[in-house]
């Protein structure tokens, strides 16, 4: 068999091996392995055709639909790294993306296009492709029929190393701005082909694609699904909000491998009458993003009791490094399941504040060395070299570790136990947030004095966030103000579901905001 | 007050938080990040308190919850 050292390789093997064979489905569409080859091949074309060379971004702004998967593979085809660009976020914070990445070329669909014009003025894009006009005509535009009347050989095909950037994920960042993390080939394979072997996924596997894009969990549906030939089903946006829905579509599509934040499996559960659908293809469920909360947990396994669970634990930075495969849950156990073992080829150390590795069974932070870690983030030098820790090797090498931020210990099973974060990073129903930004952006009111953004539990193991701001006086400032603001900067997942306007806040003797007074106080506002 | 406007109202303050400046009936709430899965709970429970309904969980489906007309005409086949 042919070696795939660069992520949209395998697309191209099963073009020759199972050419019939389906890659992908949306609704009612498919395409074969041969289809999603050919019409990746012509994206790619048409890139390199407008400018696109190696090591270029290229973003992808639409909801999932069938020329997902086309945008994917027709990007990494031509060389360049695709950048998912998140179809909910406001349009300050994807133009914000597209000039911090400098991205040339847009990959979009009509349900997209108004918000596209909206900020394409702002930008100088060499092109946007899969829209038929745009308002301003100031930048040119590809039809996707264009695309598909395209050749399918490349004047130039892209002759990449593993090392070549394959896509760049944004997430939230400390400073008030996303930050994004580079992934190569390599990074990408690493965690894709660890998958595939672990979960034994084979051609006759229907893998659900259930997280959006650019989140870090859609590498798994598409590339440990494209690495063995199997069919990777999208879910529509709009489905994944409706429980009742969704059940019926895992049931529907008959997938096997499911995998998604423990949020949406509580949902299922909950809401979904799941003890009603017939499940039996189902085989694994794999579940990343935030710690699933014992009770609900145990509770699923005994609904879909004929399938396998496993926790995946990785910062988007790393992909995956550590899992676990869910034991049977006994009904006394209220701790929260373990985060398992160092995936093979990781290194992971547990270190101390003085950079010290622990003794076993000693909190520290995780770091993690391996395939799966990121290169580094986009335009952060800073960052990048902040992000990371190098052990001497030998006297003359240097070993390169990511320090995760996520404090773990050892349990004497030899499995890590996750205890949180060490800094103010928090996941609300699985998304990653730095309540610093949050924060940052209400301090850009001119109206607000001060402000602490905190989070508060939502009974099921995740976490609403709420924050509290002092006024400017006699600014006559209201939350209405604020909720402008932040749905203009903010993804939605952002947006504090409560804002209290204080006069002052709880201060501790050094005169430092009182975080948990504050929170208490909160409480009792309501 | 119409029950359209009634919606309106609430989805405009409560849910859409100024995201969008004027929602009309056939909006489609879902594709432009108005509704999230939070959202859809809080409504339902408007739902069920201002109109007097009970609304299971298998009525919580993307058919009657797509636009504000949409959850108008669930709303009507639930009294």
């Amino acid at each position: 068999m042919k070696n795939i050292y660069m992520l949209h390789q395998s697309v191209e093997l099963f073009a020759e091996t199972t050419p019939d064979k389906e890659a992908v489905r949306f609704n009612k569409e498919s395409l074969s392995y041969a289809e999603l080859f050919e019409k990746s091949q012509q994206l790619a074309f048409v890139l390199q055709t407008h400018g696109v060379k190696r090591g270029d971004r290229v973003g992808i702004f639409m909801y999932k639909n069938i020329y997902s998967a086309v945008a994917l593979y027709g990007i990494m085809a031509a060389g360049a790294a695709y950048v998912p660009l998140d179809p909910y976020a406001p349009p300050n914070r994807i133009e914000y993306i597209i000039k911090n990445c400098e991205i040339n070329i847009v990959v979009c669909h009509d349900r997209k296009k108004a918000v596209l014009e909206e900020i394409e003025p702002n930008l100088s894009l060499s092109a946007v492709i899969g829209i038929d006009s745009i308002e301003s005509n100031k930048t040119p535009v590809i039809s996707w029929d264009t695309v598909f009347n395209s050749p399918s050989e490349l004047a130039n095909p892209f002759h990449g190393t593993e090392q070549d950037i394959a896509y760049i994920l944004y997430t939230s960042g400390s400073t008030g701005v996303p930050k994004g993390i580079v992934h190569t080939h390599r990074s990408g394979l690493s965690f894709a082909k660890w998958a595939a072997e672990t979960y034994q996924l084979t051609p006759n596997d229907v893998l659900s694609s259930h997280a959006p894009l650019h989140f870090d969990l859609s590498t798994f549906d598409f590339y440990a699904g494209s690495l063995v030939g199997a069919t990777t089903v999208l879910i529509p946006e709009a489905l994944t909000k409706f429980p009742a829905n969704l059940s019926k579509w895992i049931q529907d599509e008959k997938i096997t491998v499911w995998y998604s934040v423990p949020f949406a499996l509580i949902q299922l559960m909950q809401r979904g009458k799941l003890s009603e659908k017939n499940l039996s293809s189902l085989r694994w469920v794999l579940f990343a993003g935030e710690p699933f909360p014992t009770k609900h947990l145990r509770e699923l396994m005994k609904i879909i009791s004929h399938a396998s669970f496993s926790n995946l634990y990785g910062p988007t930075e790393t992909n995956v490094c550590t899992f676990y495969n869910v034991e049977p849950i006994p009904e006394d156990q209220n701790d929260l399941i373990p985060i398992g073992k160092a995936c093979h080829n990781i290194e992971a150390l547990v270190v101390d504040e003085e950079g010290q590795v622990v003794a076993d069974g000693e909190v520290g932070e995780l770091y993690i060395r391996g395939g799966v870690v990121m290169l580094g983030y986009w335009g952060r030098p800073d960052l990048t070299e902040k992000g990371f820790y190098k052990r001497n090797s030998f006297d003359q090498f240097l070993d390169i570790f990511y320090r995760t931020g996520d404090l773990v210990q050892l349990r004497p099973d030899g499995n890590f136990r996750f205890l949180g974060r060490k800094d103010r990073q928090i996941k609300t129903r699985g998304y990653r947030v730095e309540l610093d930004e949050i924060e940052t952006t209400i301090l850009s009111h001119a109206d607000i004095q001060e402000a602490a953004v905190f989070p508060v539990s939502d009974g099921d193991g995740s976490h609403l966030i709420e924050a509290a701001v002092i006024p400017r006086a006699d600014s006559g400032l209201t939350t209405d103000h604020l909720y402008s603001l932040l749905n203009e900067n903010l993804p939605n997942y952002a947006i504090p579901s409560k804002i209290y306007l204080l006069d002052d806040f709880p201060r501790t003797s050094t005169g430092k905001i009182d975080r948990r007074a504050l929170q208490d106080l909160t409480k009792n506002l309501i | 007050m119409d029950t359209n406007q009634v919606l309106i109202n609430y989805v405009q303050t409560e849910l859409a938080k100024g995201r969008k400046s004027e929602i009309k009936p056939d909006d489609d709430l879902l594709s432009e990040g108005i509704l999230d899965s939070l959202g859809i709970l809080q409504l339902v429970s408007f739902l069920e308190e201002t109109f007097d309904i009970e609304v299971d969980d298998e009525d919580v489906v993307l058919e009657n919850f797509m636009t504000i007309s949409a959850i108008n005409d669930f709303i009507q086949s639930k009294k």
